[in-house]
């Protein structure tokens, strides 16, 4: 554990410093980001001037949702973003051996080789509106239960991180990934909509196999009704279940990767 | 550039991007189902709490006929999701050999841009279709000819706009490593000013008026208002003019941008 670390560490230099070097381009990618926190928090305004409720939810409420949604983006952008984007064209070209013949876990590479560093400033502005959202919230709120939120929030940038990779590890069969990774961004749309708009079978699905709800949606319950047994076991088991499938794919695209042919 | 050439680029693009069928389809199908899917759930949220019949002069069977469109015609007007090619070009100093080409650069690039079309034309046809089965169609709805003929025009000016805003962005490349993030940038705050999000009739009255006279409602929400029988003839052509001064203005901007960037372009990429 020490020893990845350490590994962690290093990584995280490297990729400061090589931010660092493209500097407009760090610029950008932080005023990309802002108009994006922009367009989330302008939708839900536009929807609240003809609206008192969304799914049982009043304005002050779809705020703490949308800015932890925005807290997801940001831990996502930082941490998995850059390695989801190169490790396609990894497997592709080949370039993933490098990673088979290091000692250290070729999934740790995977995930976690790169930090994007732009994205991070991103984080704390994110991190900002959550701040400004809880304290604007007209009801009180228990330190625990913040504490609680933002662990659950962790929980569901790890979770948004499996599901993505469920839906790249077919690159190790198949030529090209870009059509189940548009599928994924398309499907992702539904991380940003509170989960009680969805009814039926999509509500069954957004909660257990395809647990995009479970990521901030569910989460923000935590902090309005506080938190149950039942909800933690549910958001923890799903997690683990995905996490381990996941792997449990990985595993088996190993064993079809045949270098650059793949 | 010769018509032959610009229909020779076409086709080339458009086979290109149907060899990964399963890609298309994926891409296609389940973009489309969830776009839809996620405004009719929202949707139905907002009117069973609102009690309200009408919301921003939609019923919810209007408001649902709203989303499909905007997502097919979207589709129509945007193209490849981000087109990099020329961004790519500058970046790589691959611009070199079109420079030595004895045709447009910009023309040439436009073709492959339609040819990226094709599949978004065969979804807004199989869609098109399956959509009024499967869905409620609100009453009323049903454009005749000169309403399609309008909607036809309007995304064809669409597509031309879309590129023309995306081209002085994509040149940006000869001043900067990356312009991917500008490229998204540009496209969040078309899909909120165009229409794509929430039409623009839920805006706020003054901010409702002001977007008209920016270039985005022309991508997503003129078309849509056309079709949908929304939009009289003189606004129609109003529309059209904006559209088209839009235009102008934008490729007057690439060009300087273009005559600036030329000198400052090495020719081996950055």
């Amino acid at each position: 554990m020490l020893r990845y670390l350490r590994l962690y560490a290093n990584c995280l230099r490297f990729s400061f410093s090589k931010a660092l070097e493209f500097r407009l381009d760090f610029f950008f990618r932080v005023v990309m980001d802002c108009a994006f926190y922009a367009v989330q928090l302008a939708f839900f305004a536009v929807l609240y001037r003809h609206t008192a409720l969304l799914a049982g939810w009043n304005f002050d409420q779809v705020l703490v949702f949308v800015a932890g949604f925005l807290v997801v983006d940001g831990l996502h952008m930082s941490l998995f973003s850059n390695n989801m984007w190169w490790f396609p064209i990894y497997v592709n070209r080949g370039d993933f051996d490098y990673y088979l013949v290091r000692p250290a876990s070729a999934l740790f590479f995977v995930g976690f080789r790169e930090f994007a560093a732009n994205s991070f400033l991103n984080l704390v502005i994110a991190s900002g509106i959550l701040a400004w959202a809880l304290a604007r919230y007209p009801e009180p709120l228990g330190f625990g239960t913040v504490l609680v939120y933002l662990a659950l929030l962790v929980n569901g940038t790890m979770l948004y991180w499996v599901l993505q990779m469920c839906a790249i590890i077919p690159v190790f069969w198949l030529h090209s990934a870009r059509g189940l990774l548009d599928s994924f961004w398309a499907a992702g749309q539904m991380i940003g909509r509170p989960d009680k708009i969805f009814r039926g079978v999509a509500r069954t699905l957004l909660v257990t196999a395809l647990p995009f709800s479970l990521i901030a949606s569910v989460p923000a319950h935590v902090v309005f009704e506080g938190l149950s047994l039942e909800r933690l076991a549910h958001v923890l088991g799903v997690t683990a279940l995905a996490f381990a499938f996941m792997v449990w794919f990985f595993r088996r695209g190993l064993r079809a990767y045949s270098s650059a042919s793949s | 550039m010769t018509p032959r050439l610009f229909l020779s680029t076409f086709g080339i693009e458009t086979r290109k991007l149907m060899s990964y069928r399963v890609d298309f389809w994926l891409s296609a199908v389940i973009g489309f189902v969830v776009h839809v899917a996620i405004a009719f759930f929202l949707w139905r949220a907002i009117f069973d709490a609102s009690g309200s019949e009408r919301v921003g002069g939609y019923d919810f069977e209007s408001m649902v006929l709203y989303y499909v469109l905007v997502s097919l015609f979207g589709k129509v007007v945007r193209g490849p999701e981000f087109p990099s090619d020329v961004s790519q070009d500058i970046y790589e100093g691959g611009l070199s050999r079109y420079l030595v080409y004895p045709t447009n650069y910009f023309l040439f690039r436009y073709a492959q841009h339609l040819g990226n079309l094709a599949p978004a034309l065969v979804q807004l046809a199989l869609f098109g279709t399956l959509c009024p089965i499967v869905l409620a169609v609100p009453d009323g709805f049903a454009p005749g000819f000169g309403a399609i003929a309008g909607t036809a025009a309007a995304l064809l000016v669409g597509n031309a706009l879309h590129y023309l805003l995306m081209l002085p962005v994509q040149l940006v490349a000869f001043w900067a490593d990356n312009v991917w993030s500008l490229a998204v940038m540009m496209r969040l705050v078309a899909m909120l000013l165009g229409g794509f999000l929430v039409p623009l009739s839920l805006f706020p009255g003054g901010a409702e008026e002001a977007a008209r006279f920016l270039p985005f409602p022309y991508l997503f929400h003129f078309p849509v208002e056309i079709v949908m029988g929304r939009l009289s003839p003189l606004a129609w052509a109003e529309g059209m003019g904006i559209a088209l001064a839009w235009c102008g203005v934008l490729a007057l901007v690439s060009s300087a941008v273009w005559q600036r960037g030329k000198l400052v372009y090495s020719g081996v990429g950055i």
